[in-house]
């Protein structure tokens, strides 16, 4: 880029040039540095401790690790973690992809719709949580099940079986990130080039055709950025089971971060609680990490 | 026209800005300035809007005795904000918060021990009562305030229309509750009525809080204290397996509808049933009595004692404490305010509704008031009955959340594993008590 | 689905190449507009929409009348919950209201107008440098601004609350102030991540034709690469007001006392709050979601003009 310029100012240019990217990324950086980084470190300190404020902290090593990593409920909640945050995120991927395609476009109709689908991410957590309890409601009152009705199928305890809570908070994961992907991926199809479509049809190619070759390679971005986000906070799924089944029944929709949760506030193990939460940190880094160099790799290519 | 957006939008965005930077800096600054001063205390209490105004009547009346100022917050989510300020060591003068948080909050360090003696008339709270406030080190970290025993709520007009009477035994309770769920109570011709409402999460240690009283009647225990101050977990007891074998046979993996739809998964904010008036019975504590007088109404249900099972009728016992915060320098104005309320014209005030707003004080601790007479509703007699001469608290000197916790993941496992073995599941849940009890250095 | 046949009328746009941004007046069928080339005139296709349409309304939108119905209804509750209010009441709100809904409501709307500015400046500068220039470092940066993503804030929680009674360096108190929310959330990696990718997209012609021109940093980044990534901004603004809306711990523990609640900390305390039936929180919902739609409403309007309509501008 800079090989273009040619003019004589070109070394004031260039040393300018070099000062001036940290001058834009100081607010960010400083803010960051504050009031996310100086907490962490902090809380990765407190993870070594047995942690009493009044009494004094007592420091216990490695103590709070190998109690997170041997406590049986931390390893039953890797499995759970694991599928809830796969499932959800792919989901919410596939789902968000498909209601951006249907939704694109400038008509009236079309912007009431997104708005009327944009919805469940505007919801505050907690209601959608009570809602979906709701819309569960094991007998034939409840409104799915009364829907199943019509088809014959007898109620269903969504939430009090074992074997279908976990399904059943996936099914509302991804019912409540949806749309927001879909409005990442709307601003990534706004980015295509009409023109390039027109070129396809000219061409005469397919559909299909047109969304493997013009469409997935110019929306890049926003699926970079959906996937990263899914790496992110996949494995960080919290509130989604928090609110609606606590955990239970059983333990069987039990995940890292609510048994992370009830460690430090119920039972007030804030040494244990960091730890737990460090160790999902590393994970979750080398998890965006992989993430991003694949990405990277897919972009050379 | 795009200029014409553009500066609409601008005028928008200098709105919003002055808004945020006026309001920000009228925002600082202004909270709770005078609670520094040193006539005036800091007061918290785990209180919504309507229960605050019953508590701003008690801290006026204070005031107006002794001059002391009260800087009084109801704080609903109390303990994560508790945390929130212990990390800056910066804790409320005074506390009124749940019993069973006592063991907890002095294994901190949040708490100033207390002698009785100090406040001035603690000889009205009986002996049994103060007892409750010993911890683990025998001194005591709490003023008794408020207690209350947990009791049946059940559909009078239902039992009537049913011909049934109320139950007295856990045999009676059940044919009650499946009669509730089959014959058609509210007589609207369909399938829609539950026995019992069932707060039965794990969540928050719910199931063990609901759960206990049934251990206490089937005369199980979760710890018991081996007399010198040291505990052992109680849970793979005979009388244990036998209690929960049979809450889980009738109750959970029984006949229909005996328990609420969802009962597994429910904490008490959303095991609203018998408020719905869709459930008949429901064993709880005294503060619902406002509520379930709204809905269902105050004619339609009936307060009784709970039904007794093979050991007796004992119920789970609670209320609140008054707590000093680990601060010093106000001993004197703490010790007053203790006093007042305590006293029987605070616990009278505390006890009284007044344009509606809900009481404070369930059960008063001081033993020259009875409830229902000031009250004048016979109701209350039920409940202080229960808690005088058939009640048990959890064991108040421990760390009881972890245990309670332990309890509550482990009762909900075997309520909703059908096929699962009572014995061994309760055998596991003791050997995970006895680590809560080891980490606490109080295993026997 | 076939593939679409050839429109007889106005078949071919005279002008750019593929791959460059037109600076025409669009002048392309409504087919071309869509990826999958929806036609705006009935037809198969077109009956096929209007059915998913129906269908994704059913799903996504539908259980919002559940909200809605429940808020005006006196005793909402799991088993009576239908799509219309059996007995239409205000009571709800009222009672509500009486619970300080308005105050908590004032809070958020101070917090929120200020975190967004804030985080959107502040991701724009960022995104700029890390997507405009080349330095050293660059990638740990980047890194690092996902890493304030990854943190779990039910960890960081406490010793936040930490900084926040006592800022280090300056030793401001900000508790009990908007600024012990705004601050924390002015920094956030996903929106500098977005604005970075969507900026990095940017044929970089025009930007070096400016440059030519001697345009300087600040004005190229507001009048020339600002209005390429709109769709871009409209979603770092939309999903941002929804994060910091959204908060429930941050202002717990930024908080002295109740008075300094938002109304999504006060809708979980409703929750829990015996007194008051599930209406009442219903209630609180429809009045806390209205205010992200309106922001959805204005800046979905960035969402789908693209880089051709925004061309033209700069």
């Amino acid at each position: 880029m800079t090989a273009t310029l040619t003019t004589p100012r070109r070394r004031g240019v260039l040393a300018k040039r070099s000062v001036l990217p940290w001058l834009f990324l100081a607010p960010g950086l400083l803010l960051a540095l504050v009031f996310k980084f100086l907490p962490m470190g902090k809380g990765i300190w407190l993870s070594f401790f047995d942690v009493r404020p009044f009494l004094g902290d007592k420091w216990v090593g490695l103590d709070n690790y190998t109690r997170v990593l041997t406590d049986h409920r931390f390893q039953d909640a890797i499995g759970h973690t694991l599928l809830l945050g796969l499932g959800q995120s792919l989901g919410a991927i596939l789902v968000g992809f498909l209601l951006a395609l249907l939704l694109e476009g400038q008509a009236r109709s079309l912007k009431i719709m997104r708005t009327a689908v944009f919805l469940p991410v505007v919801t505050a957590t907690a209601v959608v949580g009570e809602m979906w309890r709701l819309l569960y409601y094991p007998t034939s009152d409840g409104l799915i099940n009364h829907g199943l009705s019509f088809l014959g199928l007898g109620p269903a305890q969504f939430l009090d079986n074992p074997d279908t809570a976990l399904w059943a908070t996936m099914v509302m994961a991804v019912w409540m990130l949806a749309p927001y992907n879909m409005v990442i991926i709307l601003a990534g199809l706004a980015g295509v080039d009409r023109t390039l479509y027109e070129a396809a049809a000219m061409d005469g190619v397919s559909l299909w055709q047109r969304l493997r070759y013009v469409t997935l390679p110019a929306i890049r971005p926003a699926l970079g950025i959906v996937l990263t986000l899914a790496a992110i906070r996949g494995l960080r799924v919290f509130t989604e089971v928090y609110v609606l089944t606590g955990g239970g029944p059983a333990g069987s929709t039990e995940v890292w971060m609510t048994r992370a949760y009830t460690l430090g506030f119920t039972r007030n193990d804030i040494g244990g609680a960091s730890a737990a939460s460090v160790v999902l940190l590393c994970v979750t880094l080398l998890l965006t990490v992989t993430v991003n160099y694949f990405r990277k790799r897919g972009d050379v290519r | 026209m795009g200029d014409r957006r553009r500066s609409r939008r601008l005028a928008a965005t200098l709105t919003v800005a002055g808004l945020v930077f006026g309001t920000a800096a009228c925002g600082s600054g202004s909270d709770s300035a005078d609670s520094g001063g040193p006539n005036t205390l800091e007061v918290w209490t785990r209180s919504n809007p309507d229960a605050a105004a019953t508590y701003d009547r008690v801290f006026a009346a204070f005031t107006k005795k002794t001059g002391i100022k009260i800087d009084y917050q109801p704080v609903v989510n109390f303990d994560q904000q508790l945390q929130s300020r212990a990390s800056t060591k910066d804790l409320p003068d005074v506390m009124i918060n749940d019993t069973a948080l006592m063991g907890s909050y002095q294994s901190q360090g949040l708490l100033k021990p207390i002698t009785p003696d100090t406040i001035a008339g603690h000889d009205q709270i009986t002996d049994k009562t103060w007892s409750s406030t010993v911890g683990i080190d025998g001194k005591h970290y709490g003023i008794p305030y408020s207690r209350q025993a947990m009791t049946l709520m059940i559909r009078k007009d239902w039992l009537k229309k049913l011909g049934l009477d109320a139950p007295t035994t856990w045999q009676e309770m059940l044919r009650v509750a499946k009669a509730f769920a089959t014959e058609d109570p509210d007589g609207d011709g369909k399938a829609d009525t539950y026995g019992m409402v069932v707060p039965g999460s794990a969540q928050n240690g719910y199931a063990a809080w609901w759960g206990a009283s049934y251990l206490w009647q089937g005369g199980a225990r979760i710890i018991e204290p081996d007399g010198n101050g040291r505990y052992r977990p109680a849970m793979d007891s005979a009388a244990a397996v036998r209690t929960v074998t049979w809450l889980k046979d009738n109750l959970f993996c029984g006949a229909k509808n005996v328990v609420q739809p969802g009962a597994l998964t429910a904490i008490t904010a959303n095991a609203t049933n018998f408020q719905d008036g869709n459930a008949g019975m429901y064993l709880t504590g005294p503060y619902n009595i406002t509520t379930f007088d709204a809905t269902p109404g105050k004619d339609t249900y009936e307060v009784v004692a709970a039904p007794a099972g093979p050991a007796g009728s004992d119920v789970l016992a609670d209320g609140e404490n008054v707590y000093f915060g680990a601060k010093t320098g106000k001993a004197k104005q703490e010790q007053a305010l203790a006093a007042f309320l305590i006293s029987p014209e605070g616990q009278r005030i505390a006890m009284t509704s007044v344009d509606g707003h809900q009481p404070v004080v369930r059960i008063p601790v001081n033993s020259a008031l009875d409830a229902a007479k000031v009250r004048d509703d016979s109701r209350w007699s039920v409940v202080q009955k229960a808690y005088e001469d058939t009640s048990q608290q959890f064991p108040n000197a421990p760390d009881f959340a972890p245990i309670k916790q332990d309890t509550a993941d482990s009762l909900n496992a075997i309520f909703t594993y059908c096929g699962s073995d009572v014995a061994s599941g309760l055998k596991e849940l003791n050997d995970t008590l006895a680590g809560d009890l080891k980490d606490q250095d109080l295993l026997k | 689905m076939s593939a679409p046949a050839i429109d007889p009328v106005r078949t071919s746009v005279p002008g750019s190449p593929a791959g460059k941004p037109s600076l025409k007046q669009r002048a392309t069928p409504a087919r071309f507009d869509t990826a999958l080339g929806w036609s705006d005139r009935p037809g198969v296709g077109w009956a096929l929409r209007i059915l998913l349409c129906a269908i994704a309304l059913g799903i996504f939108a539908a259980p919002f009348l559940t909200i809605v119905s429940g808020a005006f209804t006196t005793h909402a509750s799991g088993s009576s919950l239908s799509f219309l209010p059996h007995d239409s009441t205000l009571q709800n709100f009222k009672v509500a209201g009486e619970r300080g809904i308005w105050d908590y409501f004032t809070n958020s709307l101070v917090i929120a107008g200020g975190a967004l500015l804030l985080q959107l400046a502040v991701s724009v500068l960022a995104a700029y440098a890390l997507a405009r220039h080349r330095f050293r470092g660059q990638a740990l940066v980047l890194t690092l601004f996902m890493l304030t993503m990854m943190l779990p804030e039910e960890v960081i929680a406490i010793p936040l609350s930490l900084v926040l009674g006592h800022v280090p360096v300056v030793g401001l108190d900000l508790k009990g102030t908007a600024w012990g929310v705004i601050l924390p959330l002015g920094a956030w990696g996903f929106s500098v991540m977005l604005l970075t990718e969507f900026m990095k997209d940017i044929p970089t012609e025009i930007e070096e034709a400016a440059r030519l021109d001697g345009v300087g940093e600040f004005r190229m980044l507001w009048q020339v690469v600002l209005p390429l990534c709109k769709p871009a901004l409209g979603v770092a603004g939309v999903l941002g007001f929804v994060m910091i809306w959204d908060q429930y711990l941050l202002p717990l523990i930024a908080s002295k006392d109740p008075t300094d609640y938002t109304v999504t900390v006060a809708l979980s305390i409703l929750r829990t709050d015996p007194e008051v039936g599930s209406g009442v929180v219903l209630a609180g919902a429809v009045i806390a979601l209205i205010p992200s739609l309106i922001v959805y409403l204005l800046l979905q309007r960035s969402l789908v003009t693209g880089i051709a309509a925004g061309a033209t501008k700069g």
